[in-house]
């Protein structure tokens, strides 16, 4: 069985298990439009600091959303010892970094189609036309943000304090996704396109193949020890 | 099929949980692992599996060293853990075919459903995992390695949670396992029932392996070795 079809087959199970159970998918729905609603009632932006703002509060709210995902990534193989039941399988360890990996984008992406929009109106955005590109810089953030996430989950999976530990190493390392993505999606709103934040874009891009390279490469360590 | 280990040891932290086990087990052996509590058999099981990583030593199964990223060799190994290793919120035959597909063994829905008719679970095939008891767990479990058909089965405690006769299912199970080709161990604390069953027994105290014997009848040998180690043991 080839690496893709592992992964699909991980991916599946995944999906499964979070249509059955909606905790992960839920929680992080109602935290995301709950932090939106908290930023909306508790800054007052004057139109002329929209553009410099607004990034940084809608990554915020991206963070703290995908990191409690990020938390629950591995629960069901917790269950049971069932993360043993996987690593005694033949199966590729980077297919699981891969399914894991594709889980929480699809969470992420699913929660960003709702917040985005969401945060446009509550903060009276009207550049409506921007939202592609928009939406294509968020979710190079959010793969960059998945890849990285998914490596430190695993890192920590089997530590007490896991839940604490995971935004403490994870938060630093994203910097750069963070600053590339909120400074592009600054430009487009300044500008109505990616223009100078072209470097920052390459920036992304280049980070997420290189941990996406990475984490396929070093997982079986990652998990395994 | 031959396993072989040659000078294991592993240690957490300062703590030795083995010392230099030296074993040779050949195709259609089974074989009782027993001890007291804290021996290391665990331990032995979770090395063999290849789920942790000796700190000295190998593991060799037909020649082929145990190692990260020996994946082809893991198909040839089993963990039978009563009630574990099963996804609560998949259904009986989603986590059959789960984990068929992750081992690669193709097979027809007919095959999967005479599976578990066998092991009394046709019933409840459509039934989440997480809705059944501890022993029709264990029974899946019986199911799910009937299914991937390791060469290498490995057993822990694996009595605690049936019924009379999931005994016998497991027993019988284990027979044919041997009866196949394939090496069976079993940890457990059953004495008196592993005895009956196996053809081998191996006795861990404190890490070492102390007792490594063919089965007999009558087996003096093993009586002073158990009652040596195991003074207190239900035999």
């Amino acid at each position: 069985m080839s690496l893709l079809s592992e992964t699909f087959l991980l991916l599946r199970k995944d999906l499964l298990l979070e249509l059955r159970r909606r905790d992960s998918l839920l929680t992080m729905f109602f935290f995301g439009t709950l932090l939106l609603f908290v930023f909306h009632f508790s800054f007052d932006l004057p139109p002329d600091k929209v553009a410099e703002m607004t990034p940084a509060l809608l990554w915020l709210a991206f963070l703290f959303t995908g990191t409690l995902g990020l938390a629950q990534l591995f629960n069901a193989e917790r269950e049971n010892h069932c993360l043993d039941a996987l690593l005694l399988s033949p199966l590729d360890r980077g297919a699981l970094f891969l399914a894991k990996t594709s889980f929480n984008l699809i969470l992420m992406v699913l929660v960003e189609i709702v917040v985005i929009p969401l945060f446009w109106i509550l903060f009276n955005l009207n550049s409506w036309n921007l939202l592609p590109q928009l939406f294509l810089v968020t979710f190079l953030g959010t793969v960059g943000f998945c890849v990285l996430g998914t490596i430190m989950a695993a890192i920590t999976l089997k530590a007490r304090a896991r839940e604490l530990l995971l935004p403490l190493i994870l938060f630093p390392l994203m910097i750069p996704i963070i600053l590339a993505t909120i400074r592009c999606m600054e430009n487009v709103l300044r500008t109505g396109e990616l223009g100078d934040a072209l470097p920052w874009l390459r920036l992304l891009l280049g980070f997420d193949v290189i941990f996406l390279t990475l984490g396929v490469l070093i997982f079986d360590w990652v998990i395994e020890s | 099929m031959r396993l072989s280990i040659d000078k294991l040891s592993k240690a957490y932290g300062f703590l030795w949980a083995l010392r230099d086990i030296h074993l040779e087990l050949q195709s259609g052996q089974l074989v009782a692992l027993l001890g007291p509590n804290g021996a290391g058999k665990t331990t032995l099981l979770k090395l063999f599996a290849g789920l942790i990583l000796p700190t000295a030593g190998s593991i060799q199964l037909d020649g082929a060293t145990f190692a990260p990223g020996a994946l082809d060799l893991r198909r040839k190994v089993g963990l039978l853990s009563p009630a574990d290793h099963l996804y609560e919120n998949l259904t009986v035959s989603e986590n059959l075919r789960f984990f068929a597909s992750l081992y690669r063994r193709r097979h027809s829905p007919a095959a999967l459903v005479q599976t578990l008719e066998s092991v009394n679970l046709g019933p409840r095939r459509d039934d989440y995992v997480a809705n059944l008891s501890s022993g029709m767990k264990c029974r899946l479990s019986i199911a799910k390695w009937q299914l991937l058909q390791p060469e290498l089965l490995l057993l822990d405690e694996p009595y605690g949670v049936l019924d009379g006769s999931g005994v016998d299912l497991l027993e019988g199970f284990l027979r044919a396992h041997c009866a196949g080709g394939g090496v069976v161990i079993m940890a457990s604390h059953h004495v008196s029932r592993v005895l009956q069953l196996c053809s081998h027994a191996l006795i861990l105290h404190q890490g070492r392996l102390t007792f490594n014997e063919a089965k007999q009848q009558p087996w003096p040998s093993f009586d002073r070795a158990f009652s040596e180690f195991l003074p207190h043991g239900g035999s």
